[in-house]
């Protein structure tokens, strides 16, 4: 059970202030991680128990969100992964602009600074959760931490224990994924019309 | 600059790693030139950037429970009780 007495008082203090500060962005990554606010609560209370037993491996001064996120990344991974959801995209056969024409076709490209508002407006928050569901996980989980907190592809790796180029990969491929399965909710939940994808590849 | 093929392709070819900005600062300028003479170039660059843009606002309308960290500090043993504890990143 807690043992906050494991780590010395000065530093427990120091790490409630920490953890204060990036509790909230934490759990959102986790209620995207596991789709569930029961389980993303878990997740962040499990981190945060490892995270004070383990602060003795914090560097003051480095970044302790990103520090924190890898912990409860590898939380994720170790408790849920062999949840493995079958994903709903192929990896490699989405067009470059994919979405740019889709949406062009369809008349949702706006004008101005922000031409997929439109699109983004109608789709609405829990189908674009639906679309980054359907990626496979590895590109998910890279795609969270990427899209939720802004962390760097550095920052990214070492959450995930893998090279940097495999991240800058992932993400890369996985924004062009997002992209079909963007399109595909969109038909799927009627904003768009089937027809409007003819030619699909 | 020349606005031929190969320097749309080439800028295209480094478009999310001009959008992340991981590019040095010769290329990123090089990058923003090509941007400013070639609207074709300009448009896809302004829609995947806005695109980025959408899915992460998406994705950040979580609300985490007020109490959140007055739990998770119980039950771990921390003495944290701080209204409004906690950052405020995910919202909506």
């Amino acid at each position: 059970m807690p043992d906050p007495a494991a780590v010395a008082a000065p530093r427990t203090a120091e790490f409630e202030s920490l953890f204060a500060s990036v509790v909230h962005s934490a759990y959102g990554v986790a209620v995207r991680f596991t789709h569930n606010r029961a389980d993303a609560e878990d997740l962040v209370q499990e981190a945060a128990l490892l995270a004070l037993r383990g602060f003795d491996s914090f560097e003051p001064g480095t970044n302790f969100k990103a520090w924190f996120l890898r912990i409860l990344t590898n939380c994720y991974f170790s408790t849920r992964r062999r949840e493995r959801r079958r994903p709903t995209v192929d990896l490699d056969d989405t067009p470059d602009l994919y979405l740019q024409a889709r949406a062009g076709q369809a008349g949702l490209i706006g004008e101005g600074a922000d031409p997929a508002a439109a699109l983004f407006d109608r789709l609405g928050a829990e189908r674009v959760v639906e679309a980054l569901n359907r990626l496979p996980e590895d590109y998910r989980v890279a795609s969270i931490l990427y899209f939720m907190e802004d962390l760097s592809y550095e920052e990214i790796a070492r959450a995930l224990g893998c090279p940097v180029g495999t991240v800058r990969s992932r993400l890369h491929r996985g924004r062009k994924m997002l992209q079909k399965t963007l399109w595909q909710v969109a038909e799927e939940s009627g904003i768009v019309s089937h027809s409007s994808a003819q030619g699909d590849a | 600059m020349s606005l031929d093929r190969t320097t749309c392709e080439e800028a295209f070819r480094k478009l999310d790693d001009f959008l992340d900005r991981r590019l040095g600062a010769d290329e990123m300028r090089i990058i923003e030139q090509h941007l400013e003479v070639c609207a074709a170039c300009a448009r896809e660059f302004t829609f995947a950037a806005s695109l980025l843009e959408g899915i992460r606002s998406k994705l950040r309308q979580v609300s985490a429970p007020p109490d959140l960290l007055a739990r998770i500090s119980a039950r771990i043993g921390l003495a944290s009780r701080g209204p409004g504890g906690g950052d405020s990143s995910p919202s909506g």
